[in-house]
């Protein structure tokens, strides 16, 4: 089992990997439970965040960049998506008073 | 100007007038319409004497049309005696009834006033390109054109069923024709590699009999239909429902003659292919025969005058058909103006009337509208071959010289049909002026005091009558070889000469036939048809010898039944069916699965983790294996 040099501890790789699955499954239990579109979009973030975490762990182990340049790739495209997911919000919330995503199922079949 | 430019000039006003008129000149006040509509036609006039008096000739090519291997079509006009011929006619006569239509037409709306003359105008340009073209083609072109204005005019009150009807007739009947025209065409192409009249023409004397008959029979069909003979002449009488300077202009002065000038321009081929040249006389005469006895009992005047339209233009076929070319034209010409005449002195008593056009109804005009029922008279006598209307010196050149012909026992055959039909035609014509003019008015006449008509339709009138009356003094050679033959001496460049020359006899058989069609004319006054008296007969002339109902019979009830079928048997269950049901399966497919768009953003997301869940599962099993 490799380990990470983190300021001058030994931490076992597992331990990040683990703590990205845990971050990841409370994202995605949030975007599951929660009705607030607000906490739901935070959600999101988290379950990316945990994903990037992932990517950096896998990256500082394996000596290679590439892991690192993902994860600033994803962290851009997070930023640009969190804009346009907040621009939607935005607007929805100006023409209605939408607290919960379950008012929002118009375009059911 | 040289005659190349003049040539093309006189189409080229007419489809100005109309494309002026369309566009723009509806919407300016009516006196645009007023001078350009029949403006244009006299300006192709003037050239056209332009060119007669310059004694021009030639075969102008402008540019090619289509190239393409052995198949060169160019497109150039062919002036010689007999286009300059026929563009007289078209333009002259073509002039005074668009100038009268200024004044028949006036209670028409605006608009509508507008398009009768771009119509008009169409109608001349097609006409004018159908006897100047210079080769197949072309002749085709015009020849359709002719068939879509008259098509257009015949149905100009479209608010009418029965006019829409008629129009329609015409126009199938037309086309029957110019698949005829066509395949002639093609026959001619196929076998002479030559599209150009000059080309063909060469190419004539080298070329296989029987295709020559092939191609003449079929060109000869298109000649039939759109000069209303027998068995495609059933358009014609229906074809009064247009307006009366239409049924002048189109359905007796101009555009049935396109047969009898076809066949004219065709003569090199005529001459060779006997069989087809009997054809068209023996069309002719019958036809002759046949429209003048179903013209003793109609009782609606402009179907009289169709009728004894048909009649006359086989007289023409007759003449042409027998070989007598000039003699065709002289009566193509003469016809021309007293049947123009006819009509515009029946359009007037027409217009007085309120649009009522049964003879019946009439009666007493004499005292009433003197002029118009003198110029009517004149119109009648010429018709009916009297001394010294125009008339007269055609009919019985065209009769005496199928008298006369020698060694042919089919010219003497028509000739005697053709003089039976004159006789008829005496009793007919007498019978429409004594029961519209003469005696006292019916009680049933729509107008007490029937109104003048103007001097923009009177003045037309009046230049035909003089035309009528004087005309035949450009050939008086029914009198023997005494006299003048100008029609003669100037078509001989174009058609060929007179081939053979009467005697005495035919003077006295002229003068004798004269006599007693004159006769028939006013006995008219006093006897009651014959075929009053023979029920039977009265019926089969009144339901013109069953042939609506025939054609009914053999041609529009099974087309009506194999469609109704196809409808039924193929469009409905098999083709509709197809579409109709790929439409419903879709239809059925989207709403079960629709039932999975619930709405609910988690349901989504759910499915979606799901299956990364699954695609992870999958992975991980495939890796440790």
């Amino acid at each position: 089992m490799s380990t990470l040099n983190i300021g001058g501890s030994q931490i076992d790789t597992s331990w990040f990997l683990l703590l990205s699955a845990v971050l990841f499954i409370l994202g995605t239990t949030g975007v599951l439970v929660r009705r607030n579109p607000l906490v739901i979009l935070i959600s999101i973030e988290l379950m990316m965040n945990a994903a990037n975490l992932a990517l950096v762990a896998f990256s500082r182990q394996l000596q290679n960049m590439d892991g690192q340049l993902f994860a600033l790739m994803s962290m851009t495209v997070a930023a640009a998506e969190a804009v346009v997911g907040l621009a939607i919000l935005v607007d929805i919330f100006r023409t209605r008073d939408a607290e919960d995503v379950d008012d929002l199922s118009e375009l059911r079949g | 100007m040289t005659n190349q430019t003049l040539a093309l000039l006189i189409l080229l006003f007419p489809v100005a007038g109309a494309i002026l008129l369309a566009g723009r000149g509806w919407r300016l006040p009516r006196i645009f319409t007023v001078i350009i509509g029949p403006g244009v036609v006299w300006a192709s006039f003037v050239c056209v004497l332009a060119l007669f008096s310059g004694k021009a000739h030639g075969d102008f090519t402008y540019w090619s049309w289509i190239k393409s291997g052995s198949l060169d079509v160019p497109f150039n006009l062919l002036i010689d005696n007999l286009s300059i011929f026929m563009c007289l006619v078209i333009t002259g006569v073509g002039g005074l009834i668009v100038t009268y239509s200024v004044g028949y037409m006036e209670r028409e709306d605006d608009p509508s006033y507008a398009r009768f003359f771009v119509y008009m105008d169409i109608f001349i340009f097609s006409m004018l390109l159908l006897v100047l073209a210079g080769n197949f083609i072309f002749l085709i072109v015009g020849w359709a054109m002719v068939g879509l204005s008259s098509y257009l005019l015949i149905g100009f009150w479209y608010q009418r069923h029965s006019a829409v009807v008629a129009a329609r007739k015409a126009f199938v009947m037309n086309v029957i024709g110019d698949v005829g025209m066509i395949l002639g065409t093609l026959v001619l192409f196929v076998n002479l590699h030559a599209i150009t009249y000059a080309g063909v023409f060469k190419a004539v004397p080298h070329t296989d009999n029987g295709n020559l008959e092939l191609a003449a029979c079929l060109l000869l069909v298109g000649a039939v239909a759109k000069s209303a003979q027998l068995p495609l002449h059933t358009w014609l009488p229906d074809a009064m429902e247009g307006p009366t300077p239409v049924s002048a202009l189109i359905h007796a002065a101009t555009m049935v003659t396109a047969g009898v000038y076809l066949v004219g321009r065709m003569y090199p081929i005529y001459d060779v292919a006997v069989y087809a040249h009997g054809a068209v006389a023996i069309i002719g005469a019958v036809t002759a025969l046949f429209a003048a006895t179903i013209a003793i009992v109609q009782t609606d005047i402009k179907r009289v005058l169709a009728y004894s339209t048909m009649s006359q233009i086989g007289y023409m076929f007759l003449a042409v058909g027998i070989g007598a070319y000039a003699a065709g034209f002289f009566h193509l010409l003469s016809h021309a103006f007293f049947k123009a005449l006819l009509f515009m002195a029946a359009g007037n008593v027409i217009h007085a009337m309120h649009d009522e056009q049964d003879m019946r109804k009439y009666g007493g005009l004499w005292g009433q509208m003197r002029p118009t029922s003198i110029s009517f008279l004149v119109g009648s006598l010429s018709l009916v071959g009297v001394i010294p209307f125009v008339g007269f010196f055609s009919k019985e050149q065209v009769l005496g010289l199928a008298f006369s012909k020698p060694n042919d026992s089919l010219a003497l055959i028509v000739w005697i049909i053709g003089a039976a039909t004159a006789l008829i035609t005496g009793f007919y014509t007498g019978r429409m002026w004594w029961m519209s003019f003469w005696g006292k008015p019916s009680p049933q006449r729509p107008v007490e005091h029937p109104h003048a008509p103007g001097l923009v339709m009177m003045v037309p009138v009046g230049i035909l009558a003089v035309l009528a009356t004087v005309g035949g003094l450009l050939q008086t050679r029914a009198f023997g070889s005494f006299g003048p033959s100008l029609v003669n001496d100037f078509l001989a460049p174009a058609v060929g000469p007179l081939r053979w020359e009467g005697d005495w006899s035919e003077v006295v058989i002229g003068l004798s036939t004269m006599v007693l069609a004159t006769a028939l004319f006013l006995a008219a006054m006093r006897i009651r048809p014959w075929t009053a008296y023979v029920p039977w007969a009265q019926r089969l002339l009144e339901r013109k010898y069953y042939f609506d109902e025939i054609y009914d019979a053999a041609f529009v009830r099974p087309m009506d039944a194999v469609a109704g079928f196809a409808l039924r048997g193929i469009e409905e269950p098999v083709i509709d069916a197809a579409v109709v049901d790929t439409g419903l399966l879709a239809r059925a497919g989207a709403a079960s699965l629709s039932l999975t768009q619930s709405g609910y953003f988690r349901n989504y997301v759910l499915v979606f983790v799901g299956g990364a869940v699954v695609a992870a599962v999958i992975l991980l099993l495939r890796a440790s294996s």
